[in-house]
């Protein structure tokens, strides 16, 4: 795809802090008009890289294009077409949330009012309390509306929905689909796979500074296995062995094993000539693949738990 | 404190002081692993400072003769202004004291404002103090461990500075160690008097820099109070805390009961933190936050507007201390001038041309002392917004870093002039209508606008130091400052050479109006400050930006 069909273009992007590798040569595309999700664990290098998109730091190596600029050459020029939400929202502690947000705004482009009012009124915050007195929820939503008042083409979200309660994460996946439906672009970096799910066309996993996985959601549920549940009364008996079918177990009658997206026609049609009373298939989840992704780290975790 | 009230019914929204103090114990531990470094280099600079002028006094006045022609030459409004001057600066004590004795009770008492602060409203504000009052811990636990360590510092280096001046053996012959222990005791006294200063700023304050400013703001409010006396018939002296310690007068008059005054006031202080530290709730001051505007104006998006609204206070206060230094400046001049009438002769009036030029001169330099600490505190706030992190929703606007760091800076470039044309017109127009000389208004302006380079230099090697080294460019900017005034006083005490002491800025000034104009040093300094700010502007818009 060419830079103009490209947002968000980086490739071999490396940036070390003294010894330390945040990240090691990491590739990351956000399609115009899509909104990728970004996931990993603390520490992964997600937060650095959205910064150095900023043009906050610089980066040690690789190349990084966005909205066909240098982030940190053309950092103004490119300001002026995207909004920004921190994960960890530091205010002016004696500025109220509205100035805050006028203040924000303005610093990208002309304010737009009816907009603000709008957004302050989903988000449902007060605008006239110090940033002082806010909690770490009302931080994010002066953020967040501050960010979604601006009709930028390219929102970068770090966390974006970390201290909201459900409501307002509702609120704040209904804003996302409506910049979608803008044909605005979104690169979504997130702990919260069913909201990655839910809002993301696209998704990369970056893991130690490197994307580990990268691709449309369809494309990364071919990777992964479909889980199924089925009640057999002529039991297991040579299930297991079929190609595709993994991690097979049996209780009270029900099995259960997770499938190889690939095999599914032809497990199915062996489960279904074993005359099952009750089937029940769950699609692949993005946390699976996760899971997936840092199960060594798991097994770790679980190790060190159970010496 | 407490504990005398504890006997009377408790009112119902105190809380029982049996509470208050439980966790003591930790919270001391905790009070003195965080501030190990500080209380040691306090320490060891205060007492050590103090030392080295006694060593190098015992030196350099070796008879007697020498000793009175320091009592004589000290005898000026300027060293009575700036240290005071003691009853018995002919002899070694009081000379010692002279030097040395204003120095040590002003960096103890802000000192302890500054630590008691830190480990007060500072954590409060972060809400650090909410994570350990969660815990066991009573509501005054944390305060009184801070106010017990700090006021062992105050203690000890008063103590030490005693057993310094018993080791130096700065009593007169025959008179024993009393005027060492009264000269301990003055600066043990003025130190905890500090310590009740800042223990009611926090309170009062809901912020870290309030605080600080509060309690800061009230030491040389009470500083410049005692100049007034001295430099008058000594009444005003008698207002302030400061001017008591003076008034013990060791080697003199040796008088202990303005100690005991000293200790009353820092106990009725304490006091009243303690009633206002269980009565009001965890990270709030006196006055309760206020509902704001829902909305900002459009001046607020540029750097400049948003610095201006976020600094207001510090500028209207800053020119304010201005106004009234100059003012009061300006009408102790005028009291200086008739006191020097009243003497007569013509030998007399020769010697007051020049030293009423030499007061002047004095007081513009102080002048540009102040303006300095504005200038200093205006340019470190880059690097504290950098720290805290509002930088960066800022730096993801439109909005390049030369065009936010210049325009942040023209607070401390504009302002500083501003505040040094004030302060000397000011200073000049009161003195001139004493003395019915209406060009004095506009001469001492322009004398005090000739440190505007000398204070553009240390805002340029401010900015150079957070362009290259973020983290420590905060403590050095204000140390490169705090040396600079200390090497303007002392630097003759530790035989600097002399082409290293006239080439700091603010010496490197010609002395108006005492010393006539000279162009050289001051477009020197301006290019000087140009590249220091440009290498250091440069450096910050290609590095990263480094939160704390």
């Amino acid at each position: 795809m060419s830079t103009n069909e490209m947002a968000v273009h980086v490739e071999g992007l490396t940036k070390s802090f003294g010894r330390v590798h945040a990240l090691r040569g990491l590739d990351l595309h956000v399609p115009t008009g899509q909104v990728t999700g970004f996931l990993g664990p603390n520490g992964s290098g997600k937060t650095t890289t959205i910064r150095i998109l900023l043009g906050l730091l610089r980066a040690d190596g690789g190349r990084v294009t966005l909205l066909g600029g240098d982030p940190w050459s053309d950092a103004v020029r490119l300001h002026r077409d995207l909004a920004y939400v921190p994960g960890d929202v530091t205010l002016w502690p004696n500025l109220t949330g509205g100035e805050a947000i006028d203040i924000l705004c303005r610093l990208s482009g002309p304010l737009d009012v009816a907009r603000k009012r709008a957004m302050l009124e989903r988000f449902e915050l007060d605008p006239t309390k110090k940033a002082r007195t806010y909690s770490k929820g009302n931080r994010q939503k002066v953020a967040l509306v501050a960010a979604l008042a601006s009709r930028a083409p390219l929102l970068l979200l770090d966390e974006p929905t970390s201290g909201l309660d459900p409501l307002m994460e509702a609120a704040f996946t209904e804003s996302i689909r409506e910049v979608k439906a803008e044909g605005r672009s979104v690169l979504l970096s997130s702990h919260i796979f069913a909201e990655v799910e839910k809002l993301a066309d696209q998704v990369a996993i970056i893991r130690e500074g490197v994307a580990v996985e990268t691709g449309t959601m369809a494309q990364l549920r071919h990777l992964t296995r479909t889980q199924v549940t089925v009640a057999l009364d002529g039991g297991v008996d040579g299930l297991a062995t079929l190609a595709g079918v993994h991690d097979v177990a049996t209780s009270d009658g029900h099995v259960t094993f997770a499938v190889d997206e690939a095999e599914l026609p032809t497990v199915l049609a062996a489960v279904a000539a074993r005359g099952p009373r009750s089937i029940v298939a769950n699609p692949p989840s993005l946390e699976e693949l996760f899971l997936r992704h840092y199960g060594d780290e798991l097994a770790a975790l679980s190790a060190g738990a159970t010496k | 404190m407490s504990a005398a009230t504890a006997a009377r019914p408790v009112p119902a929204v105190r809380r029982p002081p049996a509470q208050g103090y439980a966790g003591l114990a930790t919270m001391v531990r905790l009070v003195l692993r965080r501030n190990r470094v500080r209380l040691a280099v306090w320490f060891v600079v205060l007492v050590g400072m103090y030392q080295y002028i006694v060593s190098y006094y015992r030196s350099v006045f070796s008879t007697q003769a020498s000793l009175d022609d320091f009592a004589r030459l000290s005898d000026t409004p300027g060293i009575r202004a700036l240290t005071g001057l003691s009853p018995a600066a002919s002899t070694m004590g009081g000379a010692v004291w002279t030097k040395g004795w204003m120095t040590v009770v002003l960096a103890l008492a802000i000192g302890v404002v500054f630590l008691v602060t830190r480990s007060g409203r500072a954590d409060e504000e972060l809400g650090r103090t909410e994570l350990l009052r969660s815990r066991v811990l009573g509501v005054h636990a944390y305060s009184l461990a801070s106010w017990l360590v700090n006021g062992v510092l105050c203690v000890a280096v008063g103590a030490f500075v005693a057993l310094v001046s018993i080791g130096g053996n700065l009593d007169p012959a025959g008179a024993g160690v009393n005027g060492s222990l009264v000269l301990g005791a003055s600066i043990a006294g003025i130190g905890l008097v500090g310590l009740g200063i800042g223990a009611v700023a926090g309170q009062v304050s809901s912020t870290s820099r309030g605080a600080n400013s509060l309690g800061a703001g009230v030491i040389i409010a009470l500083y410049v109070v005692r100049m007034v006396g001295d430099l008058g018939n000594g009444t005003l002296t008698w207002a302030s805390p400061i001017g008591w310690g003076q008034r013990m007068e060791p080697y003199a008059a040796d008088r202990w009961w303005p100690f005991v005054a000293m200790l009353a006031l820092t106990a009725v202080l304490l006091w009243v933190a303690g009633l206002l530290e269980a009565r009001r709730d965890v990270g709030a001051g006196l006055v309760p936050e206020r509902a704001g505007h829902a909305d900002a104006p459009a001046r607020w998006a540029s750097p400049l507007g948003l610095a201006l609204r976020l600094q207001r206070n510090p500028i209207i206060g800053w020119t304010l201390a201005v106004v009234l230094a100059g003012a009061l400046m300006g009408s102790i001049v005028d009291a200086m001038t008739t006191l020097i009438d009243d003497a007569g002769s013509g030998a007399q009036d020769l010697l007051r041309g020049t030293g009423v030029r030499a007061l002047l001169a004095l007081l513009v330099s102080m002048m540009a002392l102040l303006t300095l600490v504005f200038a200093l505190q205006t340019t470190v706030s880059l690097r504290t917004d950098e720290a805290a992190g509002t930088i960066e929703p800022q730096l993801a606007g439109a909005l390049s870093r030369w065009r936010w760091a210049l325009q942040r800076l023209v607070i401390p470039a504009v302002w500083s002039a501003v505040l040094l044309a004030l302060g000397g017109g000011l200073l000049g127009a009161v003195y001139g209508s004493s003395v019915h000389d209406a060009s004095q208004g506009g001469r001492l302006a322009l004398a005090a606008l000739a440190y505007w380079p000398a204070v553009m230099v240390v805002v340029a090697l401010a900015v150079l130091l957070w362009g290259y080294v973020p983290r420590l460019a905060v403590p050095l900017a204000w140390g490169v400052m705090a040396a600079m005034w200390f090497l303007t006083m002392f630097g003759e005490v530790f035989r600097l050479p002399h082409w290293f002491l006239s080439a700091l800025p603010l010496a490197a000034t010609p002395y108006l109006p005492l010393e006539s104009v000279r162009w050289t040093p001051l477009v020197v300094m301006t290019v000087v400050a140009v590249a220091l700010a440009w290498a250091g502007l440069d450096r910050f818009a290609r590095r990263d930006v480094q939160p704390a």
